[in-house]
Parts: C-alpha cells; sequence; structure tokens
C-alpha cells in the first residue's frame, strides 16, 4: 500500500467518523435530514428538529384542475396547464392570509387562501397598457413574472399587486378589482436616463414602502436594486454591496497603478456582486441576500431607507448567515458547500428566515442574528418530502414557514414542533429583554436539547437580572459566552469585595506590620541575612 | 566580587542585566539543574497560561486539549535555540560551550515566565476594561527577558554588542533550518518505515505462499 493511499484510507476513516459524530442518526425522525445546529466554536452539533414537514402542496392539492372545468369560474381552457412550472416566488399577504404565487413557466399569477385553495388566477392586467397585448381577451399577458409583492395601499385603501414581469422588462402595479382580475395601476418600465447604463432592463424581484416607493432587481443590475417614486420616475439606486476584498483584487489595485491607460481598459473591473433578493420588515427595513456563491461581504445586509447597511458596524460585522464550516453534506455525492443564500423573509415576529438554494436549508435568526434552527435539505434523494431540488423563494406566515421548489413544482410546509415552539417563545421574550420571563421557556428548551447554546446565554441573563452573579458566570461558562461572563465577572467581583472587605484589609494590615516588624528584628540583629558577604 | 548561593546567583543575574552574567562567567557558576528546571518552568507556564487564563480572556480552543504543540513550543524551541546558537558561534569565535549556553539562555527566561504566572493570576481578577495592565505585565516580561537574553549571549560568548544581536537573529535563522531539516528527517524516516513494512508484509505473504 502507497503511502498516499494509506494517508487516502485514515482521511477517509477520519472523515467518517467526524461525520458519525457530528450527524446522530434518529429512527424515528420525519425528516430526510438531521437537525443540527452550529455551537460556540462555530462547529456543527446534532439538534433537536424545530420544524417537520406538514404537507406538500402540488398543482393537484392547489385545485388546479378547476383551470380545465368549464363549470368553474376559474376555468381558463381546456388545455389549460394544471401543475406549477418553475414558480420563482411565493407571497404571503398576512392580513388577508393568503399566498399569491409566481407561475413563472406557466407565466401566471396564482392567489389562494391560506389553505392552498385557489381563489384566483390571473394572466395578465387590463388596463392602458401595449406591451404583449392578448387580442382575444384585451389583457396586456404576463410574461416570466418572477417576483411579487402584496400591499394595502395607504393612500387609496385598496390592494396593489406588484409584479416583477421579468421577460416583459416591466413592473407591473395593478390593483385587485375582482376576484379574477387585475387593472393597471402604474407600470414601471427601462428608465430612459444617463444614470442607467444597462441596456436591458428585466427585473426578477420587486417590494414597496408604505410611501409606494417600489424597489426591483434587476438582473446584472450590479449598482444596487432600481428604485421608483409612486408616480413611475426613476429616482436611482438603492443600496449596492461593496466589492469582496480578496487578493485578485489587492493585486489587481497595484497593477492600475503602474499600468497604461489602454492596459487598465483591457483589465477586467472590481465589481460587486449584485444581491439577488430582498424582503421589507414592519418597519421599514430592507433585507438583502447575495447569492454569489460563498460570499462573506454583504452576504446579508439590513438597510435603512437611505440604503445605509445599519450592521455595517462590530456587532454586525460578526454576523454569520448560512453554513459556517465548510461540512461534507450530501455523503452520497460527497458534494462540497458553496452557499448560495438565495432569499430571505422577515415574518411578523422580526425572526429572519434565510434559504440556502445550495443546500436547500432554511436558516432561522432572531433579530439580532442569533441562529435559531436550521432545517430543510437537498440531498441526492430529493424526491422524499422536505428535501428540495430548487428552493426558490421562503415564506412564513405565523409560525409556519413555507418554500417553494421550481423543479418539483410544490410547496413544502414546515410547522413547528413541540421544541420549536418552546424556542421561538423563549426567543421572543428574550429579544424584547424579558429575560426572567423567557426562564420557564428555556428550561423546556434544554429539557429536549441540552445543546441549546442560546438557552444557557438566556438563563444566564436572566440570572444576571436577578442578580445571581455566581450563577450566571456558570451559565456563560457552559454557552461559552466571553463578552457576557466578563459583564457578570465585574458585578460578581464587585459583590465579593463588598462582602469581603474588612477581611481584605484586615489580611493586608497584617502582612505590613509583619514585614515591619522584620525589619525592626533585622535592624536589632536578632534576625542574621547571610545573603551577601563581601570576600 | 560576591559569593552567592546557587538560587542567589540566579537572582543575581537577573536583577543586574549589566554585568550579572559578566559576573557569573567569571566566577565560572551557574547550575545546569537549575536551568533544566527553569525550562520544565518554561512549559508549565505555556499550559497556564493555555488552559488557566481567566475565561474574559482565554482565546484559546480549549474544547480540546493537546499538550504536544505546547511542548515544541517551550521545551523543543529552547533546546533547537541552544543547539543553533551553538552551531553557529562555535564556528564565529565565540567562547560560550554548550553548557554555558544552555545554563545562560534559561537563566534569561526567567522574567518571562514569572510576568507569564503574574498575568495568567491578573487575568482571573481583572475584567477586560483593565486588560491594559495584563498587557503591560506580559510586555514587561517580554522586554526583560530579551534584555537579559542579549547580556547573557554576550557574556557567554565574549562579543561585542552588535556582533551579540547579529548572531542572535541568525541564529533564529538557523532555527528555521534546524526545525525544517527535522521535520524532512522525520517524514523520511516514515517512508522507510512504510517500505521495510512493506517488504515484511511481502515476504509473509510469500512464506505463508
Amino acid at each position: 500500500m502507497s503511502i498516499r493511499k494509506k494517508i487516502k484510507r485514515i482521511l477517509t476513516l477520519a472523515l467518517t467518523a467526524s461525520l458519525c459524530s457530528v450527524m446522530t442518526i434518529t429512527a424515528f425522525a420525519d425528516e430526510p435530514y438531521n437537525s443540527y445546529s452550529y455551537d460556540s466554536w462555530e462547529q456543527p452539533i446534532p439538534s433537536q428538529s424545530a420544524y417537520r414537514i406538514s404537507a406538500t402542496i402540488t398543482g393537484y392539492e392547489l385545485g388546479l384542475s378547476q383551470l380545465r372545468d368549464p363549470s368553474s369560474p376559474y376555468y381558463v381552457s381546456d388545455d389549460a396547464v394544471v401543475t406549477l412550472s418553475g414558480a420563482k416566488d411565493l407571497f404571503c399577504d398576512e392580513d388577508a392570509r393568503e399566498f399569491w404565487i409566481a407561475d413563472t413557466g406557466n407565466h401566471r399569477i396564482l392567489r389562494t387562501n391560506e389553505d392552498f385553495k385557489l381563489i384566483g388566477v390571473y394572466y395578465g392586467v387590463s388596463g392602458d397598457s401595449e406591451i404583449n397585448k392578448d387580442e382575444a381577451t384585451g389583457l396586456s399577458n404576463f410574461n416570466e413574472p418572477m417576483g411579487l409583492y402584496v400591499k394595502t395601499s395607504m393612500y387609496t385603501n385598496e390592494k396593489m399587486v406588484y409584479i416583477a414581469d421579468n421577460k416583459n422588462a416591466r413592473v407591473v402595479k395593478a390593483k385587485l378589482t375582482t376576484a379574477n382580475t387585475l387593472e393597471l395601476v402604474q407600470e414601471y418600465t427601462k428608465p430612459e436616463k444617463e444614470l442607467y447604463t444597462q441596456t436591458t432592463f428585466n427585473p426578477s424581484k420587486v417590494i414597496a414602502d408604505n410611501a409606494e416607493n417600489v424597489y426591483c432587481v434587476v438582473t446584472s443590475v450590479n449598482t444596487g436594486a432600481v428604485m421608483f417614486a409612486r408616480d413611475g420616475s426613476f429616482t436611482g439606486f438603492y443600496g449596492a454591496n461593496r466589492v469582496e476584498v480578496t487578493a485578485k483584487v489587492i493585486a489587481q489595485t497595484l497593477w492600475r497603478k503602474i499600468a497604461s491607460n489602454d492596459q487598465i481598459n483591457a483589465m477586467e473591473r472590481n465589481v460587486p456582486a449584485e444581491f439577488n433578493n430582498f424582503d421589507i420588515d414592519s418597519e421599514g427595513f430592507i433585507y438583502t441576500v447575495t447569492e454569489k456563491g460563498n460570499t462573506s461581504t454583504d452576504a446579508v445586509k439590513k438597510l435603512n431607507s437611505a440604503g445605509y447597511n445599519i450592521w455595517d458596524n462590530n456587532a454586525g460585522n460578526e454576523y454569520k448567515f448560512g453554513d459556517i464550516t465548510d461540512a461534507v453534506w450530501d455523503s452520497v455525492s460527497n458534494k462540497k458547500h458553496n452557499k448560495m443564500l438565495t432569499d430571505i423573509v422577515i415574518d411578523k415576529f422580526g425572526r429572519m428566515n434565510v434559504l440556502d438554494f445550495e443546500t436547500g436549508r432554511v436558516f432561522q435568526y432572531d433579530k439580532n442574528a442569533n441562529l435559531i434552527c436550521i432545517f430543510g435539505t437537498k440531498t441526492s434523494s430529493a424526491d422524499q418530502r422536505g428535501s428540495f431540488s430548487q428552493p426558490n423563494a421562503v415564506e412564513t406566515l405565523g409560525e409556519n414557514v413555507y418554500v417553494i421548489d421550481g423543479s418539483k413544482n410544490d410547496i413544502t410546509v414546515f410547522t413547528t414542533t413541540t421544541f420549536g415552539q418552546q424556542v421561538h417563545k423563549a426567543v421572543n421574550l428574550y429579544d424584547e429583554g424579558k429575560y426572567t420571563e423567557a426562564v420557564p421557556y428555556w428550561n423546556n428548551v434544554m429539557d429536549r436539547d441540552g445543546l441549546y447554546t442560546l438557552a444557557y446565554i438566556g438563563m444566564g441573563k436572566a440570572s444576571l437580572n436577578q442578580e445571581k452573579y455566581t450563577e450566571a458566570l456558570d451559565y456563560f461558562k457552559t454557552a461559552y459566552d466571553r463578552k457576557d461572563y466578563d459583564k457578570a465577572f465585574k458585578y460578581a467581583r464587585e459583590d465579593f469585595l463588598r462582602e469581603h472587605f474588612t477581611a481584605i484589609i484586615i489580611i493586608i494590615l497584617v502582612l505590613i506590620a509583619l514585614l515591619i516588624v522584620r525589619k525592626i528584628l533585622i535592624h536589632k540583629g536578632i534576625i542574621v541575612i547571610h545573603e551577601r558577604e563581601r570576600i | 566580587m560576591y559569593e552567592y548561593s546557587t538560587i542567589g546567583w540566579l537572582k543575581h543575574c537577573i536583577f543586574h542585566p549589566v554585568e550579572g552574567f559578566e559576573d557569573l562567567r567569571w566566577k565560572k557558576k551557574g547550575s545546569i539543574s537549575v536551568a533544566i528546571t527553569i525550562v520544565a518552568f518554561l512549559f508549565i507556564a505555556m499550559v497556564v497560561d493555555h488552559q488557566l487564563t481567566g475565561f474574559a480572556y482565554n482565546e484559546n480552543y480549549v474544547k480540546v486539549f493537546n499538550v504536544v504543540p505546547l511542548l515544541v513550543q517551550s521545551v523543543v524551541y529552547f533546546i533547537t535555540w541552544v543547539v543553533g546558537n551553538w552551531a553557529l558561534c562555535t564556528l564565529f569565535d565565540g567562547e560560550g560551550t554548550f553548557k554555558r549556553i544552555f545554563i545562560y539562555s534559561a537563566y534569561a527566561l526567567v522574567p518571562y515566565i514569572v510576568c507569564t504566572f503574574i498575568a495568567v493570576i491578573l487575568s482571573n481578577v481583572l475584567v477586560t476594561e483593565e486588560a491594559i495592565w495584563i498587557t503591560a505585565v506580559q510586555w514587561l516580561g517580554l522586554g526583560w527577558s530579551l534584555i537579559l537574553m542579549i547580556q547573557a549571549m554576550r557574556a557567554a560568548h565574549q562579543y561585542s554588542f552588535t556582533k551579540t544581536l547579529i548572531s542572535m537573529i541568525f541564529t533564529v535563522v538557523v532555527m528555521l533550518l534546524i526545525l525544517f531539516l527535522a521535520v524532512l528527517l522525520i517524514s523520511l524516516f516514515q517512508q522507510l518505515y512504510v517500505f521495510i513494512y512493506q517488504i515484511y508484509t511481502e515476504i509473509l505473504y510469500r512464506v505463508r505462499g
């Protein structure tokens, strides 16, 4: 056996051993993956499942067969497609508890209630538009709609639907007139301004804020989201990413200093990766995700209305999203990791759900980017429920999480387990600063998963609030939270000094007295020091 | 001139950086057993620094404790230093013997070891806002030991100041060389071992036939 073979063998063995230790096998689990989490050393450790798969919704469950049924109000034609096809976006209207699906491959928008029963299908918008006009119906048809956003207008109190109509090179703002018809309100097309230098305008994602400014992610525009005012005028770009500093970029910057103009023009330009998706929370902050493989710069940003990343500070720079280690994630294909964060959604509790396209995992964080749980997968056995092939979008309604798959053409519904519910209750209280109220829930969490780091930090903060410092120190040490330990230690030390003040003073005084006595004795010649003897 | 006990000489060297080591050389003093003890304490200081530093300060990966890197960082580095210095300075008119370099270098390390212990104790009673004290103690130990080391090498080899500095810098280069060769040698022997083992298994197969 050659040495290389031997090394290979040892490596394989070590890898298997580490895999075995990382991923425990739970024989009764429903999910086609092993739940895990990250510990304080940023290494994967097994965890309890916080979510379980409760249903998968396909075209059949949606009731798309009604599209072929002449007696149904949703009847389209006898050969209408009754499955989803390459669906790119899913949106949940939390107030109305309705879902909107961008059925991209079939060029239509579907609207369902919270149980995913069809309540509307839209192939185009009526109104004053010349783009992709259908002579038969008089509608301006959609062409690969890729993004969706629904919001009730604060001006007119009507339900507005924003659609990123990709191949038609426009963003449509339409209002819902009847259950089955959309009427065009405003059309946002390619800005005819010098500032917009791209030749194409293919919007893929869209959101709108309270003032009905429309933000859209446009394919191959890396200067940020394209922003339109309510009246349809182009107002600029919003929240561009920064260039990731790599060795290559630094080398190029140096070369540029000495190269001639012609040479510089021939060089590859250092441009930032564009962000691919975003979401807006109830307070109006916009969260962006960048899909570029393994990018560390601006992978997830939280932007204020001026487009400034408010996580661009010491605390924010330590936030980590997606998988941290390059763990081997598919034991069959032995594929290595290349995280691609494709979608983000902020639920009404302020929790962030980030979807990794490459691994099919949903990472749930609280509002301070503490990891709550990880679920979903994309193994080679993509046929199983809960494992994805092309996870395109993630959505939430209440505690539930929904993931739409553009290849399996279905929607997977994740509901919380008892463990997940306890974690959510505890985290909500924790984020509000109600550390003491969260204690019973943290206890429940720890009963189910003794390796849940956040539980120990929560318990520690509760103890700190109740001035039980030694207990707090213990919890923080277990969680390996050095920062909070330091805070607790400051109080613990103060407490200790106050309690033992007299004893400490007495010891110091006695020591000083002993020294003085010794000096006197030496001086009088009673103690003789033999240290130095002159020769 | 003075006459001290063994420990007294050590104290004299540490607190008299200018003439301490010259006195030591003149009197032909310095104990090899004390020097070995100091090196042992260097190793202990490393372990203590790794394991017992106050929790808020300890940035080491304490999830797994591996003693080998610490042993290498203390004992192996020290021995390489002594061997390298001896090998270099013998060629450049240094008067130091191997034993003398060993003893003098070890004596010079005492402030660093003591300050490491003090820093570890301080890190257990101070919060991170007061980290400046610990840094100060650590730098004090390092600087003091460096000055002592320069003086020790100067006395050992009877060099001028500049020549001492140059010889010390080149000693570091020699250390790297020695370590490189050692790694090379180890991997070569490993291959040799594998080769012999293969022949052994081969013969075993033939014999069993």
